[in-house]
């Protein structure tokens, strides 16, 4: 009978307890991370490099998705208000400042998460399962410094500016959308009327920080990979649903603390 | 030929997930020699042997580098001693983003204690003697596997380490390759310098090793040169000499 | 000068030709399973592991995610509702977006990062360690045995994962309206009951349904198309992700386009 009780108790919390440990290993990395940025301890050419490998992985990718979702969400909006009011003057300004606010920062957000947090992780899980890393530190160079912080750094600037370029296709996608369907005159949907400084603010801390946290938590993912093949694999997938719930945990918070804190 | 110690594990235990992979080692590693760890394959050659370069830590007892506690070493102290260690991998563990010349140069330029200058010149001297002087710029992906285990040697010998520690260094290797190789471990031998090989070529390290220490299921069953072999139990004495007699038949 | 031009543009090329491969691949692939559909002949026992591996690892994972897709577009919402003052709106603005929209999205990018990789990661591993051509040597069919148990299992799970998804997403709404927001958790349920979602919770649903088809045929595709040991299964399974959000948003798009919902 009471081994049945610790067996109930373990099968609760064993799942607790890995959350917890994962959850202190990706605090490790993010520590290790700050620490190295704080010191000035930052190779800037890898920087640029990496910078340069996620623009270009992810800019068609990015293209193709928030083009859609301007198409979709603009169609949508855009059927409801033929119903009710055909007064189409607002829904453009409106259109905008959502983007700025939530779904260009987070959907381009979760779509770097998808593609660079995998590939990060299969990039350093490949190094771990063929002993590059522990190749490293016997150099002295240390992994988390060595390979995390350039994609940190490199992350958080490309996923700003990146989000900026999500605003920019997903509106053209919505402005073309009402006005091949619905005969909005684009001049009337691309206006700025409604978009303010806390809107960009808001959208721009969500893609920082995102990007700060991507990589962090996907290396992490690399860094733990064991096994050969099958464990590159296992880290890739960690790697992938870590950093897009990282990316909607981080949304909610900041999300919740503009709206009661700042009251934006 | 044995000089002051440079390794000493004591009561050395490493457990994986529960079961207990090396258990009760006691092991000393002396400069100016060079020593052979054998053992049938997954009885923990490779975990001792990273738990000497400090890459695993210790789950039992501890690993002295010089007197020094390798668990105890904050990141400086770590720092400090790595760089008196070579570490040949089983799969060459080369940079694949990097060329021949910067994955040799690399640990030097970690180390940060050499102008550009004096690290080229030594790297190109390092890779002339591993018979490499030509492949510079070449990245690993265009190597054979003889040429990356070279460029690993290159790579662990090029910053003059005390202590060099080879895992199978003749893996999967054709037999002429795997000579040289042991011809370049004879010759990266310095009398101030403590070797360890982990292999299953006895035949080759016969040539090359002072003394040997096997492993069977994680623990130290013979320590000392091969002429000690008359005194050990007859399951050392098999393993050695069938080793030894399969090689000469037609293994490797 | 000439390779400015011509560089972008093979790039573009390159990129519609490894589309066209995926789709037909894809699309040859889902034709073999639906033929072993109908007639059914595939191993059951697989396909009840499959079901009980797959709920197991997702449930978890996108209730959670649930839980805060529906936290924020209650505060995305009320910033609207603050500025316009249409209370009763509230529920109405999070009920859409949830079930018709950005539940199916959200709940699909999960799955298919949860249980899409980890499928890609399996079939991978397989084909590197050559099961896969163990088990043709044994005549049993791959298709029949590791894919088509993987479908099924993954559009049944995919559909009961929005149904749980939309319930918890209104919990994590309403917790959210009144904890951050301080908004009756009944005025909250009651506007969401009145305004008549059910033509959205379909929608949703259905997408759900579409989300299922397009994630297993996907990262069955790419898993069993790995070459090259460590580094191609990684690459399988970052391809896959990749495909599978850009299919959930043009499915997403179509469905939307030709289902209309609203007032």
């Amino acid at each position: 009978m009471n081994a049945r009780i610790g067996q109930g108790f373990g099968a609760v919390g064993a799942p607790v307890v890995a959350v917890w440990r994962h959850g202190w290993a990706i605090y490790s990395v993010f520590a290790q991370v700050v620490w190295a940025i704080v010191t000035g301890a930052i190779r800037w050419r890898e920087v640029v490099r990496q910078a340069y490998l996620i623009g270009n992985r992810s800019l068609f990718f990015i293209t193709v998705t928030l083009g859609f979702l301007g198409l979709i969400s603009v169609y949508q909006v855009a059927s409801q208000i033929q119903r009710i009011l055909p007064d189409f003057t607002m829904m453009g300004p409106a259109f905008i400042q959502l983007m700025w606010r939530e779904f260009a920062p987070t959907i381009t957000g979760l779509m770097v998460a998808t593609r660079v947090g995998s590939g990060i992780a299969a990039e350093i899980g490949s190094m771990v399962v063929t002993e590059q890393v522990d190749a490293l530190r016997m150099c002295n160079a240390d992994p988390v410094r060595y390979l995390i912080v350039p994609r940190t750094v490199a992350s958080a600037v490309m996923l700003v500016m990146l989000t900026i370029y999500a605003v920019f296709v997903a509106t053209l996608a919505g402005m073309a959308l009402a006005d091949v369907v619905f005969n909005v005159d684009p001049s009337t949907f691309v206006s700025f009327r409604l978009v303010t400084t806390a809107d960009v603010a808001l959208g721009l801390a969500k893609a920082l920080s995102y990007g700060f946290w991507i990589p962090i938590v996907a290396g992490q993912a690399g860094l733990s990979a064991t096994g050969g093949s099958a464990g590159v694999g296992w880290a890739t997938t960690r790697a992938v649903v870590s950093s897009s719930f990282a990316v909607i945990l981080l949304d909610f918070i900041i999300s919740g603390f503009g709206y009661v804190v700042l009251n934006l | 030929m044995s000089g002051a110690v440079a390794i000493r594990c004591e009561g050395l235990g490493k457990r994986f997930d529960g079961t207990w992979v090396l258990r009760d080692v006691n092991l000393e590693v002396r400069r100016g020699e060079v020593l052979g760890l054998i053992g049938p394959g997954g009885h923990g050659k490779s975990v001792l042997l990273k738990c000497l370069a400090g890459l695993l830590s210790p789950d039992a007892g501890r690993v002295l580098v010089d007197g020094e506690d390798l668990a105890r070493l904050g990141p400086l102290g770590l720092a400090r001693v790595r760089e008196q260690y070579g570490y040949v991998f089983q799969n060459y563990a080369l940079f694949d983003f990097m060329t021949v010349r910067d994955n040799v140069a690399f640990p030097l330029v970690q180390q940060a204690h050499l102008s550009a200058e004096e690290i080229d010149g030594r790297v190109a001297s390092r890779l002339s003697e591993v018979g490499l002087g030509h492949a510079l710029d070449l990245l690993p992906r265009e190597l054979s596997g003889g040429m990356k285990k070279r460029v690993g040697l290159a790579r662990a010998t090029v910053g003059e380490p005390a202590i060099l520690l080879y895992d199978d260094p003749s893996a999967g290797l054709d037999p002429v390759t795997s000579s040289k190789i042991f011809q370049l471990i004879a010759r990266m031998h310095r009398a101030d310098a403590a070797t360890v090989v982990v292999s299953h070529d006895i035949d080759r390290m016969r040539a090359v090793c002072d003394r040997y220490v096997m492993l069977d299921h994680g623990q130290l069953v013979f320590d000392g040169p091969e002429d000690a072999l008359g005194g050990a139990p007859d399951t050392v004495r098999a393993f050695f000499h069938d080793a030894a007699a399969t090689q000469r038949r037609g293994g490797a | 000068m000439r390779s400015l031009v011509t560089r972008p543009l093979a790039t573009v090329g390159q990129a519609w030709l490894a589309l066209a491969a995926t789709l037909g691949g894809a699309t040859i692939l889902l034709g073999r399973i639906l033929r072993s559909l109908v007639p059914p002949r595939f191993d059951r026992d697989e396909t009840w592991r499959q079901l009980y591996g797959v709920g197991v690892k997702s449930a978890g994972i996108v209730v959670v995610t649930a839980l805060f897709v529906g936290a924020i577009m209650v505060i995305q919402s009320a910033f609207y509702v603050r500025r316009t003052g249409a209370t009763s709106l509230l529920g109405y603005g999070v009920g859409f977006t949830v079930f018709a929209e950005i539940g199916p999205i959200l709940i699909g990018l999960m799955f298919s990062g949860r249980v899409g990789a980890n499928n890609t990661a399996e079939l991978g591993t397989m084909v590197v360690t050559e099961q896969v051509d163990a088990l043709r040597t044994l005549a049993i069919d791959p298709i029949r045995y590791l894919v088509v148990p993987r479908f099924i299992a993954m559009i049944v799970m995919m559909l009961m994962l929005m149904a749980l998804g939309d319930v918890f997403a209104v919990i994590g709404a309403t917790l959210t309206a009144d904890a951050l927001i301080g908004i009756d958790p009944q005025v909250l349920i009651d506007s969401l009951l009145e305004s008549h979602l059910l033509d959205e919770y379909l929608l949703g649903l259905g997408k759900a349904l579409c989300f299922g088809v397009s994630i297993s045929v996907l990262s069955c595709w790419y898993g069993l198309g790995v070459r090259g040991g460590a580094t191609g299964v990684g690459r399988a399974v970052n391809n896959s992700v990749v495909a599978n959000a850009a299919a959930i948003f043009f499915i997403d798009f179509v469905m939307g386009w030709l289902f209309p919902v609203g007032l």
